[in-house]
């Protein structure tokens, strides 16, 4: 029955090709634009680090000084916290793991001479890599005890060691960044996340760093944060003759993201009221001079608060499905014209004894066609879609495209346009089998 | 006119009103949140800078050579580095500065009028040296340039040297609403440091923060060794073509370092990029929504004048002409669209009520709905004109046919 059904939705299309073009792209725009829209939100909105985001919290704490200078917002806490902070509490045991980061601009000089490259490093603890999942390709992260004796290693992006090595196991091999001569000890695979999770602050849309350095190394390498840092404190007498890393140690400085992973609401708990006795402590060594405010945000928490989906695309989302709604009143019109144009053919089929259900499921299932058929051309159009979207902003530096078309998406597609074939065909194959079949065999 | 007829065939015919009314409303609120959207973002993109951007060339140099980590030498570079890039034809001004038109980021503090204890200004910071106003295009409007002495003092000015700062309009105006801002005093807002406005610089519009408007400059010099030196170019012509010259005047001179040039049209492209990504995805679905429905209601139209030959035949036969057959179906369809517009109206200000609370944006202008509804209004009116001059060469003999 389906196949006779299929057969003669097939010849329904044959015998009105223009009209059935027209309903095909209207299925088609439709389809395509909602797709990819939607998609892009749900790019943009997805969970960055599935599986791991519940447990991941930001910490924030205030430490402005006593100027009450609204510029600076002295009444909440600033978004990043200073490097004696962030090095007391990552020795909290109570996190699982714990990370603290800046972003800085290296120099890095390949191998064998030739000119050097500016690019973006990070500075970590080792822990990073497993809090937010960075894939490796060979080797792996550096160990805790590199972290604590400051060893000069390393852990570059995929993309850099395709530059440096052509994509060979570079694990093992040295290259000099600034002044120093750096082991390799891990190359990543191809990554980008879709939001740069770990420091939202600054440019979170952009693609991870081409280096990953120990955090202990900043001091040794005088580097210098490329990203935001506050500063409200005067310099004291002959600090400015110090090197810049130096002063951002002893000073009050505001540059670094503190990552802590807390597995459940107990632990989080627990982690507050540490940091609340840290700053009491603090209080009595005349610093954090505010009433203590300790935030520790889960990621997901954070990602909202700051804003970092831009909220024009939940905008376009929500458009781009009414441009579908609108598409499927479309299509009622156009099925309503074509089946009414042939409403003595059913008049026949009806008299020599089909009954209204199998007329019912006869245009149903031309609709369905149409539908399924528009939808892979929408699906076709909305990676159209999506290409341009990519070219815009911009593919990672390891090739990988910013949006993806991924298979809940797609499967979301079909369904989109199985749904629009059954809104839009359901009043159109109703009106026709409700016809008495006496009136158009009259007029014949 | 035939209101009456027609109104009654409308009634006889409740599916396809309906579908044509849904659909111009649905598409009405569309498109006037979507023209809301792009009038908002294109007022945005189209904000002046105060510069001459067409003619500006940014250059980042990061030295890496160990030999220039002496401070000295550095400086040195510095002087010979402006020397050399003033030398190439077509260059009217160079400057060394961390100032960087269109990219979002750079210094920033807050200031008052000393002394008191009004709320402390937010605003941008940054350096001059000499070339910096001519380099940016950006005249000094009141009061003077930092003479050669001030320049030369730069940050090592005596620190019971009160030094000078000049200023934008913007903040010159919050500080000393009176206007005579020149002369004046301002302090960092803790006061620990004072300068005297010498000079007001007009127009200046830069993406940092919330400062963007206001900005405080004072005679000094940003190069170091790790945070490299950064000059701005402008150019008498188009600012490409010099880039390749740029750069070998720049590695002639020392190549200890990296060195990365780019024109602040670039910068401010990259600025405005997802803006722009919105505005042109905005117009293409709006022009495809237009499309969709235009054919929709060419579609509609048509079938009713398919289905309607013999009435059609029977009104000519009956001594109608043809501009009376035309009128009718573009009398009809202008009340069914008129039905959509009037339901649309209501939908995109709901639609605009949705967007505002939940999502972001500001509120629709009347005008921009206005301007939907009558783009609208006209669409519905071109669509079925078609589908009406078909059915107007409907033959009355087609009525005494088929009977």
């Amino acid at each position: 029955m389906l196949l006779y059904n299929l057969r003669l939705a097939w010849k329904s299309v044959r015998r009105y090709p223009v009209l059935s073009a027209l309903i095909l792209l209207g299925i088609a725009l439709g389809v395509g634009v909602s797709t990819t829209f939607i998609t892009a939100y749900h790019v943009l909105a997805r969970d960055p680090v599935p599986g791991k985001s519940e447990s991941l919290y930001y910490v924030r704490m205030n430490s402005w000084g006593a100027a009450d200078d609204p510029f600076l917002r002295t009444r909440t806490p600033p978004p990043l916290i200073t490097w004696r902070d962030a090095l007391e509490l990552l020795k909290s045991r109570i996190p699982v793991r714990g990370t603290a980061t800046f972003g800085a601009r290296l120099t890095v000089f390949p191998p064998g001479g030739a000119s050097p490259l500016r690019q973006r490093g990070r500075l970590v603890t080792t822990d990073f890599f497993p809090m937010f999942a960075a894939p490796f390709r060979y080797g792996g992260p550096w160990s805790r005890e590199a972290d604590a004796q400051g060893a000069t290693v390393t852990v570059i992006s995929s993309a850099l060691n395709d530059r440096l090595f052509g994509g060979a196991d570079s694990v093992g091999r040295t290259i000099r960044v600034e002044k120093a001569e750096l082991r390799i000890v891990g190359v990543l695979a191809p990554w980008r996340p879709r939001v740069r999770a770990y420091a939202p602050l600054s440019d979170p849309l952009a693609a991870p760093e081409a280096l990953f350095l120990p955090l202990a190394l900043t001091a040794s390498m005088e580097m210098r944060p490329a990203e935001m840092q506050m500063d409200w404190r005067n310099p004291a007498p002959g600090e400015e003759k110090l090197p810049y890393a130096s002063r951002l140690m002893i000073n009050e400085v505001l540059f670094m993201e503190l990552w802590a992973e807390l597995p459940d609401a107990a632990a989080v708990r627990a982690y507050k009221s540490f940091l609340n006795a840290y700053v009491a402590e603090q209080k009595k060594l005349g610093r954090f001079p505010h009433p203590a405010d300790v935030r520790v945000t889960s990621l997901l928490d954070l990602l909202d608060e700051w804003k970092v989906v831009p909220p024009q695309t939940k905008a376009l989302a929500a458009i781009s499905l009414l441009f579908l709604v609108v598409a499927a009143l479309n299509l009622i019109g156009l099925f309503l014209g074509k089946f009414l144009a042939r409403a003595s053919t059913v008049g026949v089929r009806r008299a020599l004894g089909a009954s209204r259900w199998m007329i019912f499921a006869q245009h149903l299932v031309e609709c369905e066609l149409m539908g399924l058929a528009g939808g892979c051309l929408g699906v076709l159009l909305s990676l159209a879609g999506l290409a341009v979207l990519n070219r815009v902003y911009g593919d990672g530096p390891d090739g990988v495209p910013f949006f993806q078309l991924d298979l809940p998406m797609l499967l979301a597609a079909v369904a989109l346009s199985l749904l629009a074939g059954a809104i839009a065909g359901l009043y159109p194959a109703w009106r026709i089998c409700a016809i008495p079949p006496a009136r158009h065999l009259k007029s014949q | 006119m035939e209101f009456g007829p027609i109104f009654r065939s409308l009634l006889r015919n409740r599916a396809r009103v309906i579908l044509i009314v849904a659909e111009v409303a649905l598409t009405l609120a569309i498109v006037a949140n979507c023209l809301g959207l792009i009038l908002d973002t294109r007022a945005k993109l189209a904000r002046p800078s105060g510069f001459d951007d067409e003619h500006l060339i940014a250059i980042y140099s990061n030295p890496f050579d160990d030999r220039l980590r002496d401070p000295k030498l550095l400086n040195q570079l510095v002087d010979q580095d402006r020397r050399a890039l003033a030398a190439v034809a077509g260059v009217r001004a160079v400057s060394e500065t961390g100032l960087r038109p269109w990219e979002s980021s750079g210094s920033r503090t807050s200031v008052r009028v000393p002394g008191t204890h009004d709320e402390p200004v937010p605003t941008q910071a940054a350096q001059a040296d000499p070339g910096l106003f001519d380099a940016l295009g950006l005249p000094i409007v009141q009061g003077r340039d930092f003479t050669e002495a001030e320049y030369d003092h730069g940050a090592d000015a005596p620190a019971d040297e009160v030094q000078p700062v000049v200023v934008s309009r913007a903040l010159a105006d919050q500080l000393y609403p009176s206007g005579d801002a020149i002369g004046k005093a301002i302090a960092i807002a803790d006061e620990s440091e004072r300068f005297t406005i010498v000079g007001i610089v007009d127009r200046f519009y830069n993406p940092f923060g919330e400062a963007s408007e206001k900005i405080m400059l004072s005679p000094g010099r940003s190069a170091g060794f790790d945070f490299g030196a950064h000059y701005l170019v402008r150019t008498q012509g188009n600012p490409g073509p010099l880039l390749p010259q740029l750069e070998k005047a720049l590695l002639s001179v020392d190549k200890g370092r990296l060195v990365r040039l780019r024109t602040v049209i670039e910068d401010r492209d990259e600025y405005h990029g997802r803006d722009r990504l919105l505005v042109a995805s905005l117009d293409a679905v709006m022009a495809l929504l237009v499309l969709v429905t235009a054919l929709g209601i060419v579609g509609l139209t048509s079938f009713s004048v398919a289905e309607r030959q013999r009435q059609i035949g029977t009104r000519r036969a009956l001594g109608a002409d043809r501009l009376a057959i035309v009128r009718h179906f573009l009398l009809e369809n202008w009340m069914v669209t008129s039905f959509g517009v009037v339901l649309g109206v209501l939908l995109a200000y709901g639609l605009n009520f949705g967007i505002v609370t939940w999502v972001a944006g500001a509120k629709l202008s009347p005008a921009t709905v206005a301007t939907g509804a009558l783009a609208l209004w006209a669409i519905g009116l071109g669509a079925s004109l078609g589908p009406a001059l078909r059915g107007s060469r409907v033959p009355p003999a087609i009525a005494t046919r088929n009977v």
